[in-house]
């Protein structure tokens, strides 16, 4: 089976940005965005310094992460390895932005206009509006490889069949071909050379690989070992194109979806097992509601939204939609109803809905501080934490107001419980950031999640547990004062955390290179990870 | 349903570099031109596989860019100057076309030169000569027109590689030097930044030279692109490179020795055994006068040609013989103990070990003596290799050297040392050596073999600018005075821009001592060029551009130089307008190839506006001018790009009719097909417009000079420089009787071989005594570098080219060293304002650790004012800054852009 690559040879590449503009042109892409790029990478102190040019875009990976998340199955992958887009289905959610590790995707908004103003003609001529709004990234120039094929010829050997950034290259450091033929122009490079992928620890599979040494001429590095991964650089200077950024695509209404539905299934699933009156359902179900209508008003194309739900076998966003339908329904009837049946259900889905929050952001490679294997349960748990939190903030102030009992459990049994599953959380955050601390991190994201004011660190939780404490100690009143004081605390500190994990903590993997090339009769060296630390 | 959409592929070329011309096709759909590649038909011609480099691709917004200069314009406001608006308004083409034909007439009617001698028309166009591709017959109404000064430079002599198109030229036909990368096996690379300004052709065979292992070393003060891509980067300190070239030489000759470097190259190729006579002139056989060397085989002096000798290298030896001085001063020795050159230059460079030069160029003398022996150790001295049938030397290591290295002072030693460490080894103008691609001073230009004529003494000939009494003048055709100054720029076509431009500009505001008196041009044309920001001392050429009476601007888009014209001219730019011109051979830079022939510019898209084919102003001009038959005739003779007469085809104009566009570049490209092909064919404009280009085998031979010395008993005129140092005194004498004394610093160049002076000291020196400061209160150098992105295509103003530049580093700020940084409490973004004794600019800070601590680094030439777009992007440029001095200019009247500043940091954003 074809499986159609690029090998870029990181000797002969000079950055001159000539495919970075052959591609804007065969694609039309608008001003400021860039399917593919050079970037310029610098490591070293003066006067041992090292400087090497890489061109990157969309990796075409193998296990694509962009596939994977996508709910409307906009985007796909082709049995020869092109992983395409669809803009007819796509809704512009901006998942498949977050979940690329390699930056290879983008989203625009407004028609072309270079110079501002009216459209230059060819501007205007070729505006397609099929790609506002929605994702969209290098297709490996796809229409320039099926048409080839059609015409009986060779992508990367026939000029015509092959992507505009090959054919442009003038240092010919760019091949194009079939990577599963041991025959093929890419293969034979691959066979002759020493090679990487960038970012092999995430498993992509990555469809460009980097030639950096000839095969005679690797393993002399003198004296400097090249083994290992690339040394990370947590304050690299002149590497503003390089390093995580922070993403910039799921803004407040994507954190309030996290905040209020997180709030609102946990809420579903505490009030289940607590017996809560009706009331609180209806509570839990706005609080889903709203965080979904905040989503909505941040996918580009809103009105298709019904294509969310196209993906269940692999997008967590579209088990997370399927979730809320039951949840809805039976939250619904446990409103109208009270039956026992529909208040267990709606737990189940709450707890389900809760999970799937958890799991998208976990699925989203593309953002260190989220696909951390501690992501799932640190989401999970502080879903359950808020909705516990909420219910026996709503318990506390009832009873202060001499209202009937929210839940059949007291009180008291509400802050016990609250009190542990802070404890929870806060081992889970512990476990979470400590297993960051391990992996590495962006280095803005650790001042982010470190640097907030309100965290899930030992200090503030302790002053939830004191509340909650209090209010098991002291009776009436006061207790339940204690218990909304304790219970809101929880709440906010839950809410900030995961507004800062999701607008300011996330940085995206950013760029790395593992390799410097031999240059000419030169030697490898070691490679660097600009923007990143351990712990 | 949709409508199909109509396209079709228009070939085209991109010459907006000298390293060009390349071969394009555009995209053209439903009459727009939409997309640039690379012509793939011409893959198997063209060194680069037919590409074309980013520059080409911001071809399609330059043609709809809405910042573009539409209809003609003229001024309103009759005062000049950066603060006065021209008040342009909109014009009929022929109301432009009879305003400027008026002038033209009237200074025709006056005569075409001044009172003080000079052109009444001048023309400044940038680009190194670029420009005449996009221009089409305009060079014919130029040639028809008759004189024009060309002196007024937009960059020259401080932009370019000025020391080596006059010394190379004279050396080796090379105004432009290059490795023979195809062959190379070790490139050093004294700040030559191939991977930005090498074009496609020389980045294509530095990576293929990359792949077969080449190793390049960069020597550089900053890790440039080319740095990035080389083997190793010495980073030595600014205009320090001529101490290491000293060294190197000194390793080759004090420590490796005479017995293991090229010795029959030396004897028989160079004037190695030339004997010098007492006064430092050549000993000479009284009867012909040619000069002596010791044949040791006989065991006597004898001419220089004589048959069967065995030239010795190492002397002294007691001969007799006569010594011409200048001015044909003679002496006649009896006896006298003569050195030969090669003794001399060991003695020249006895003290310039790599221990010396390691403290002026902070490079470890181990460096410096490595790299020295890995030059010798690749050069493979011995050995041979067949090219076109025959046997040649194959010496695969070479010098390249930066425009900063090579130009202002310091270049004639850069020049040299890097020429003479090639012949040390064998290795000028032979396989895999040190090459000259192309010539402009000697004739013909487009043919170096053709243009290795026997001069006297078995060198070249040399056009040089006489010096001699009676016939030396100060009243020469041009304003920056390069017949009376400047012998090397000889008088081609191309001298007025090799000669020293600045003193053209500097003229205009205050004249020289015993020169004419200084003239404005009664019309001054300027196309493709911006030198009210591309040159140095900016604001100075701005305000005497603003003291021009009458300025006719190609021009494209405002900009800063057309803000003072009178009548602004809107032609078809790169994709609008129609143009055959030459391609392959040797050119410029790496553009040396094994095919030669033709290639057709064919507009891809509708002019917009009211923009005009730059051959149908120019035909209107002539026709305007009563000067039509003289234009059409110029054109028959070749001034448009090809002659259209030859041996057996005859294309040529009727000389008194109007001509189309079209019609003209029909007979051109009949013209050139049967050039192509003897004869045999004469396509026409169809054939070109479907095909593109025509070629024919280049031979390959025809790189290398070597044949062509050898074949007529020639040798090259190194490393001894008696003819210049004859000239530099006769130069000395003349300029004294006639009382002139400030050029007295630049005839201290004309050494018979260089030595060291101390250049930093010298930049240094010539900052205080200009402006009266400490220059230790400016403790940067500050040095620029070529971006390919930008360089030479006047294209700051497209916005796709600033988006895909920002990728690369240090574009739109001011690259420093972090520890430099670290001292002056900046980190990366910060706003600084750089200052030199002259002026200030300002920029963001852009942290590199491939920058030496005591250097700033701003890439390319922005400072705009005016230019849309570019004026907005806030680049630093370091041409404010740059004074224009005497005492920084050298004999060849070129400077370099280096210059002190200091650093302070700025408050708040523009």
């Amino acid at each position: 089976m074809t499986r159609w690559g690029i090998v870029a040879d990181l000797n002969r590449c000079v950055g001159c940005q000539t495919c970075t503009a052959a591609c804007k042109h065969a694609n039309a892409t608008a001003p400021g965005v860039q399917w593919r790029k050079v970037l310029d990478i610098e490591a070293g102190e003066f006067p041992d310094v090292r400087r090497s040019f890489v061109p990157v875009g969309c990796m075409h990976c193998d296990d694509a992460p962009c596939m994977d998340v996508c709910p409307t199955t906009a985007t796909r992958k082709r049995e020869d390895g092109l992983v395409t887009i669809d803009y007819d289905k796509c809704i512009g959610c901006g998942y498949c932005i977050v979940a690329c590790p390699y930056g290879a995707r983008s989203k625009v908004t407004e028609p072309a206009r270079a110079f501002g103003g009216k459209q230059m003609r060819h501007e205007a001529l070729r505006e397609d509006p099929a790609r506002l709004n929605v994702a969209q990234k290098c297709t490996f120039c796809i229409d320039r490889i099926d048409g080839g094929l059609a015409r009986g010829e060779v992508p990367g050997l026939d000029s015509e069949a092959t992507p505009a950034c090959v054919n442009s290259c003038i240092a010919s450091a760019l091949h194009f071909g079939d990577l599963n033929d041991p025959d093929s122009n890419v293969s034979h490079l691959l066979a002759e050379n020493e090679s990487f992928t960038m970012h092999p620890e995430l498993g992509t599979g990555p469809g460009i690989h980097y030639l950096y040494d000839r095969d005679d001429n690797a393993g002399s590095a003198g004296d400097a070992p090249i083994d290992g991964p690339p040394e990370m650089v947590a304050e690299p200077v002149g590497m503003g194109g390089v390093v995580p950024k922070l993403q910039n695509v799921w803004d407040w209404r994507a954190a309030t979806n996290f905040i209020l539905g997180g709030t609102g299934s946990g809420l579903a699933v505490a009030g289940a097992v607590a017996g809560a009156l009706p009331l609180v359902f209806a509570a839990a179900l706005m609080h889903i509601a709203l965080g979904l209508f905040a989503v909505w008003l941040e996918i580009g194309r809103p009105w298709r939204f019904l294509n969310v739900f196209r993906h269940p076998q692999r997008s967590w966003m579209t088990r997370e939609a399927l979730a809320a339908m039951p949840l809805f329904a039976c939250g619904g009837l446990t409103v109208l109803t009270g039956h026992p049946a529909a208040v267990a259900l709606t737990g189940v889905f709450g707890m389900i809905f809760l999970y799937s929050q958890a799991r998208i952001l976990n699925a989203a490679k593309g953002i260190p501080a989220w696909r951390q294997k501690g992501t799932i349960g640190l989401i999970a748990v502080t879903g359950l934490t808020e909705g516990t939190a909420a219910l026996t903030a709503l318990a506390g102030l009832a009873m202060m107001g001499g209202l009937v009992d929210v839940t059949q459990v007291p009180l008291s049994g509400l802050c016990g419980g609250l009190a542990v599953l802070v404890a929870v959380r806060h081992a889970a955050w512990r476990s979470y950031r400590r297993g960051l601390g391990e992996t590495g991190a962006p280095v803005e994201t650790f001042k982010a999640l470190d640097g907030a004011a309100l965290r899930l660190t030992a200090g503030h939780q302790m002053v939830v547990v004191a509340l909650l404490l209090g209010a098991l100690i002291l009776p009436g009143a006061t207790g339940a004062a204690l218990a909304v004081a304790g219970a809101a605390v929880a709440l906010a500190s839950g809410w900030a955390f995961k507004g800062v994990l999701i607008t300011r903590a996330a940085f995206d993997q950013g760029y790395a290179l593992e390799r410097f090339p031999a240059r000419g009769a030169g030697k490898p060296a070691r490679g660097v990870k600009p923007g990143w630390s351990l712990s | 349903m949709t409508t199909p959409k109509a396209t079709s592929r228009v070939p085209s070329y991109c010459y907006q570099c000298v390293a060009g011309p390349d071969l394009l096709r555009v995209k053209v759909t439903d009459g727009v031109a939409t997309e640039v590649r690379p012509d793939d038909a011409a893959a198997e011609v063209h060194p680069a596989g037919g590409k074309v480099c980013v520059k080409a691709y911001g071809l399609i917004q330059k043609t709809y860019n809405p910042n573009r200069i539409k209809v003609p314009m003229k001024r309103t406001n009759p005062r000049k100057g950066r603060d006065e608006d021209p008040g342009f308004v909109p014009i009929s083409w022929d109301e432009a076309l009879d305003t400027v034909a008026a002038r033209l007439n009237v200074a025709r009617e006056a005569g075409l030169f001044d009172e003080s001698g000079f052109p009444r028309v001048a023309a400044s166009f940038g680009g190194g000569g670029t420009p005449t591709a996009y221009m089409g017959t305009f060079p014919a109404f130029l040639s028809a027109w008759g004189a024009v000064d060309m002196s007024f430079g937009s960059g020259q002599g401080v932009k370019c590689y000025h020391s080596e198109h006059l010394y190379g030229e004279l050396w080796h036909r090379a105004f432009t030097v290059s490795p023979d990368t195809p062959s190379a096996e070790l490139v050093i690379s004294f700040g030559a930044n191939v991977e930005a300004s090498g074009g496609v052709c020389g980045i294509r065979r530095h990576a293929d030279a990359r792949d077969r292992g080449i190793k390049r070393i960069q020597v550089e003060p900053h890790l440039s692109v080319t740095g990035a891509c080389s083997a190793d980067w010495v980073p030595i300190r600014p205009k320090t490179d001529a101490a290491f070239l000293f060294a190197m030489v000194h390793v080759l000759v004090h420590e490796i020795g005479l017995d293991r470097l090229d010795v029959p190259f030396l004897k028989h190729t160079t004037s190695s055994p030339y004997l010098i006579a007492p006064n430092g002139y050549y000993l000479r056989d009284p009867a012909t006068e040619k000069p002596l060397i010791w044949d040791a085989g006989k065991g006597r002096a004898v001419p220089y040609d004589t048959e069967g000798t065995d030239p010795a290298l190492i002397g002294p030896f007691q001969v007799s013989g006569l010594e011409l001085g200048p001015d044909d001063v003679r002496w006649m020795h009896e006896g006298v103990a003569c050195r030969t050159a090669f003794d001399a230059l060991a003695e020249h460079v006895a003290p310039y070990s790599p221990d010396w030069a390691s403290a002026i160029c902070d490079v470890p003398a181990n460096r410096i003596r490595e790299t020295a022996e890995t030059f010798h150790t690749h050069a493979h001295i011995g050995e041979t290799t067949e090219v076109g049938g025959r046997t040649l030397p194959f010496r695969p290591v070479a010098i390249s050297l930066g425009k900063t290295v090579n130009n202002g002072w310091g270049g004639y030693e850069c020049c040299w040392a890097r020429t003479l460490l090639a012949c040390l080894i064998g290795g000028l103008e032979v396989p895999g050596g040190t090459l000259g691609t192309t010539v402009r001073l000697n004739r013909p230009a487009d043919n170096r073999w053709s243009s290795v004529v026997p001069g006297r003494d078995g060198f070249m000939n040399y056009p040089m600018n006489t010096t001699k009494k009676g016939e030396w003048t100060t009243q020469g055709k041009s304003r920056h005075a390069h017949q009376a100054l400047v012998p090397l720029a000889a008088n081609s076509p191309w001298s007025h821009a090799l000669g020293p431009t600045h003193l053209a500009w500097m003229m205009q505001k205050e004249g020289f001592d015993k020169l004419p008196k200084p003239t404005p041009p009664d019309i001054w044309f300027v196309y493709r060029t911006n030198p009210a920001i591309s040159f140095w001392d900016t604001a100075a050429v701005s305000d005497a551009m603003a003291n021009f009476p009458f300025t006719v601007a190609f021009a494209y888009t405002p900009d800063e130089t057309n803000w003072t014209a009178d009548i602004l001219l809107p032609e078809c730019t790169d994709l609008e307008g129609m143009q055959l011109i030459r391609i392959g051979g040797s050119k410029y830079v790496e553009q040396f190839w094994d095919h030669a022939g033709f290639a057709l510019r064919e507009p891809a898209s509708e002019p917009q506006g009211e923009a005009r084919d730059f051959s149908w102003i120019s035909t209107e001009l002539a026709r305007r001018t009563g000067l039509l038959e003289q234009y059409n005739e110029a054109i028959n003779r070749g001034a448009a790009g090809v002659r259209l007469t030859g041996k057996e085809w005859d294309f040529s104009l009727a000389s008194d009719k109007v001509h189309s566009v079209e019609e003209i570049w029909d007979a051109s490209c009949r013209a050139a097909s049967a050039e192509v092909t003897d004869g045999a064919e004469t396509q026409g404009l169809d054939w070109f417009r479907e095909h593109g280009f025509r070629t024919r085998p280049f031979d390959r031979l025809r790189w290398y000079l070597y044949p062509a010395l050898v074949d007529q008993g020639l040798r090259f005129e190194l490393p001894y420089q008696e003819r210049l140092l004859r000239i530099g005194k006769e130069l000395e004498a003349r300029l004294h009787e006639t009382g002139i004394t400030w050029w007295d610093r630049q005839l201290k160049e004309y050494e018979a071989m260089p030595h060291w002076q101390d250049l930093p000291k010298l930049w240094e020196d010539a900052l205080e005594a200009g402006f009266g400061v400490d220059v230790g209160d400016y403790p940067f150098w500050l040095l620029t570098a070529r971006s390919m992105q930008y360089s030479w295509g006047g294209n700051a103003g497209l916005q796709m080219i600033h988006e895909v530049a920002s990728n690369i580093a240090g574009h739109g700020g001011v690259v420093m060293n972090p520890q430099a940084a670290r001292k002056l409490g900046l980190k990366e973004g910060d706003r600084i304002e750089v200052a030199s004794p002259l002026g200030k600019t300002s920029g963001a800070v852009v942290l590199r650790h491939g920058i030496r601590p005591d250097t700033l680094l701003m890439l390319g030439q922005f400072d705009h004012w005016k230019t849309p777009y570019a004026k907005d992007l806030h680049t630093p440029s370091m041409n404010s800054l740059m004074p224009m001095l005497l005492d920084l200019t050298d004999a060849t009247g070129s400077s370099a852009d280096l210059v002190k500043v200091k650093v302070t940091p700025l408050e708040k954003d523009p």
